[in-house]
């Protein structure tokens, strides 16, 4: 967690990597996805429901991906960004058994406090989740994003 | 009788829900819950109040509880198909304000489109998407979110169907 230092638009370089984090997606994590989302859609918490519908297994709801692209973005950008944007695709199930990395990096800034990220999740199969994602920034001058626009 | 994408599509492209309001104001457990979920031990949230950005359709629904459909479920459940198996393939956020512990979240949602396009589990697969706005107690836009839904027939609807054609 990196919250601790707040990030200005000044200091960030293109091309600069997030630090990023993994996951085991374990039984006990797959139960914490159901609570910490309320989410109670059986294909991700029933496997049987899940091989029915022609899944290999039960796999990670969109509000536990996203989650995961939250934490990186908010952890990257300090107390003081504001997370304008941010879209995602989920290409292939994030299935129960799997580790997930969860990765960033910027893409490119812009007037105004503006940053562009790309962000991913992957398995060491390859990338299951790719994901774009605007945030904005305080100026050294010291104009706060926090608030939003 | 036929699936009719066409009538299908006039009846429901367009389509929008009227505002209805969060079952529960933003509140500090659910909020630790998903922190919790992520190993996300970020100040703003677990202890300063602050909702994190990607949970403001979870205060703005109704929720789970008692067992129901809620957020744009029942949405997709009234539109005609010939499966009733969710897979949401992508989605999109834009922010406009921060949302705190003890703000009031309601959304309300609109069909934005539908087609039908097979895919591999099902060549009768729809395609449903969907705009939500997010609006906080003084009914000010806090957030936009589109969906893009894939719903599908599982594989023994598809062996059933092809044995009786």
């Amino acid at each position: 967690m990196t919250e601790t230092v707040g990030r200005v638009w000044d200091d960030v370089r293109e091309g600069e990597e997030m630090a990023g984090f993994s996951l085991e997606l374990t039984a006990t994590r797959m139960v914490l996805q159901v609570s910490g989302t309320q989410d109670v859609y059986p294909v991700h918490h029933d496997p049987a429901f899940a091989r029915a519908a022609g899944h290999a297994d039960i796999f990670l709801n969109t509000a536990f991906i996203r989650g995961c692209l939250c934490r990186l973005l908010t952890d990257w950008m300090g107390p003081d960004g504001f997370l304008k944007s941010l879209s995602f695709q989920m290409r292939k199930p994030n299935l129960m058994g799997e580790t997930i990395s969860v990765r960033g990096r910027v893409k490119k800034k812009r007037p105004e406090g503006r940053v562009d990220v790309e962000a991913w999740i992957e398995t060491p199969g390859g990338a299951t989740v790719v994901s774009t994602a605007s945030v904005l920034l305080p100026e050294k001058a010291g104009v706060s994003r926090s608030e939003g626009r | 009788m036929a699936y009719d994408i066409k009538a299908v599509k006039q009846q429901w492209e367009a389509h929008e829900t009227p505002l209805v309001w969060g079952r529960y104001p933003v509140e500090h457990e659910p909020i630790r819950r998903h922190c919790h979920m992520l190993d996300d031990c970020n100040p703003r949230f677990l202890q300063d109040g602050q909702c994190p950005p990607v949970m403001v359709d979870f205060f703005a629904s109704l929720g789970p509880w008692p067992p129901a459909d809620y957020d744009i479920f029942p949405l997709i459940a009234s539109i005609p198909t010939p499966g009733d198996r969710l897979i949401n393939l992508s989605q999109e956020f834009e922010w406009f304000r921060p949302v705190r512990v003890g703000d009031r979240l309601g959304a309300r949602h609109k069909v934005v489109s539908v087609h039908q396009r097979g895919t591999k589990p099902d060549p009768l697969s729809v395609w449903i998407k969907t705009e939500t706005t997010i609006v906080n107690q003084h009914e000010d836009v806090v957030a936009v979110r589109t969906n893009q839904i894939l719903v599908h027939r599982t594989p023994e609807e598809i062996a059933a169907e092809t044995s009786r054609a």
